[in-house]
């Protein structure tokens, strides 16, 4: 522990990809400092609310973090501590750490905190289990001004399986107990999702994934939230119309679930409930037979407007769309599975990767910002061989920092 | 000379790891020249250039991290209605013609 308070601040600018340097920063263990968080914006300067709620989530999982705002909170000086997990005592009540999400949070998915919570978890000292629930607490997807992001039917279907190519496949589970759509003016959502997480490895594997396969299946969740089940088999209807020819093997739920009560805060009337934040949507996941997995999510806005045809149309195009990038990672998922490989045994592992994805400004600042953190840079060739369709091979030697926190305590 | 080196062709591998790691360059500049959109606006207005790149910035779309891509639906739905583009796809499909040929 000693090291850490005399280790040096690396330094970083701007609000883009603040989740990734804070996963990078809690899994290294480097503090950081990031400056000027929107300060160009005339209206909202400094960390938005879903950013502050996320740091308020890698505090309770951690212990010993120290955050610092500035006055303006256009500045952020992060020290990361242990990741403990959902150990009891430490804001956790029977093991299960409780997240609020507020009202200003619903621009964003609940699966934007999902994502960056996964990616911590299989290095934390005991089991994660996360509860999230509150005003913005939005589980379809989510296409607003702000941000996109994912429905947790994704997370749940093509997401959580990637972690089993880096051995790390027990007891992980996603619950959905209250579905929610994003809301328009005036509404909340007030979904519900629980993620347990209680499969802790030492290292990740070593990942080698070449070969992309071929398409074998499609499945899907379509969901309709306070809207008539109709809505679904529409949207299914539309989807399967456009992949049945392209694979036999598709088959799509159907979730329908009531609008969720929420508290209405209203004068006079303390205990008061009013619904929810109504929609629908649909989550399709590809799956090829060398396991690799490609998604798409489409989901109605909050002002409707879109016929549940449209929805399906988009959504199977979009997943044509994601599988013909290639590679074996789709957009979603690479830069979780680029930092789990970085994080690794020190061993070289490689993916294979579509151009579009290697070439997104995610991915390329995850690059540079993993080599700031003091990985080595990632090395790049091209795909060979017959069946080769234009991925180039991204070879990431692990630093094997694993999972700090049981290293020290 | 100078011309026949402007014109590289994009997406080059070898290409991509020489500007990764220049952090002359933010990740969008790397990309649309990797990508090869980058024309002729290299060298002169550069001050306008940073003009124009500002008000880019307060653009909503890129503003924040996004977990599905933009896309633009209409141009999808022509792309997948094209037989060329679902003959070449179905390469990547399981079902039936292994080898990718043609053939209902």
């Amino acid at each position: 522990m000693s090291e850490e308070t005399t280790q040096s601040l690396l330094q970083f600018t701007g609000h883009r990809h603040l989740i990734s340097r804070l996963l990078l920063s809690t899994l290294t263990g480097r503090p950081i400092r990031i400056s000027s968080i929107r300060s160009s914006s005339p209206t909202h300067p400094g960390l938005a609310p879903h950013e502050i709620s996320f740091i308020r989530l890698l505090d309770s999982i951690t212990n010993g973090s120290s955050i610092q705002f500035s006055m303006t909170g256009t500045t952020l000086v992060y020290r990361p501590g242990l990741i403990t997990g959902s150990a009891d005592g430490l804001g956790a009540t029977g093991g299960v750490i409780k997240h609020e999400l507020g009202r200003d949070c619903a621009r964003r998915g609940v699966s934007w905190w999902i994502l960056g919570l996964c990616v911590l978890a299989p290095f934390s000292k005991s089991g994660v289990n996360v509860l999230f629930e509150g005003e913005g607490c939005v589980t379809g997807a989510v296409h607003g001004k702000g941000g996109v992001d994912v429905s947790v039917d994704t997370i749940r279907t093509a997401l959580l399986p990637i972690y089993k190519n880096f051995g790390i496949e027990r007891n992980i589970e996603l619950r959905v107990l209250k579905r929610s759509c994003a809301p328009g003016a005036g509404k909340s959502a007030g979904g519900e999702v629980q993620l347990v997480f209680n499969h802790q490895v030492r290292l990740p594997q070593t990942l080698h994934l070449l070969n992309p396969g071929r398409v074998k299946k499609i499945r899907g969740v379509a969901y309709a939230v306070g809207v008539s089940g109709s809505n679904n088999a529409r949207v299914i209807e539309t989807a399967r119309g456009i992949l049945n020819k392209f694979v036999p093997d598709t088959y799509i739920f159907s979730d329908v679930s009531s609008a969720p009560f929420v508290p209405a805060n209203e004068k006079g009337n303390p205990g008061g409930k009013k619904k929810g934040a109504v929609g629908f949507g649909l989550s399709l996941v590809a799956e090829s037979n060398t396991y690799c997995i490609y998604s798409a999510d489409v989901a109605s806005p909050p002002q409707g407007g879109v016929t549940p045809e449209d929805i399906g149309k988009q959504c199977a195009y979009q997943l044509l769309e994601v599988i013909s990038q290639g590679g074996c990672m789709e957009k979603t998922a690479a830069p979780t599975a680029l930092m789990l490989m970085a994080m690794g045994t020190e061993d070289v592992g490689r993916l294979a990767l579509g151009k579009d994805i290697l070439g997104s400004e995610e991915v390329i600042q995850l690059g540079r910002d993993s080599k700031v953190f003091g990985g080595s840079g990632w090395g790049f060739r091209d795909q060979t061989g017959e069946k080769s369709r234009g991925e180039i091979v991204v070879s990431v030697v692990g630093r094997g920092v694993g999972n700090v926190g049981r290293k020290i305590a | 000379a100078k011309k026949m080196h402007g014109k590289q062709r994009p997406y080059r591998t070898s290409e991509l790891a020489r500007m990764m790691y220049n952090l002359t360059m933010s990740p969008l500049e790397v990309l649309k020249k990797w990508r090869g959109d980058e024309d002729v606006e290299e060298e002169g207005s550069d001050n306008e250039d940073d003009f124009f790149n500002k008000s880019k910035e307060q653009d909503p779309l890129n503003e924040e991290d996004r977990h599905i891509p933009v896309f633009n639906y209409q141009a999808l739905e022509a792309k997948w209605e094209d037989e060329e583009n679902i003959e070449d796809l179905m390469s990547r499909f399981a079902s039936g013609h292994a080898s990718g040929k043609s053939g209902d």
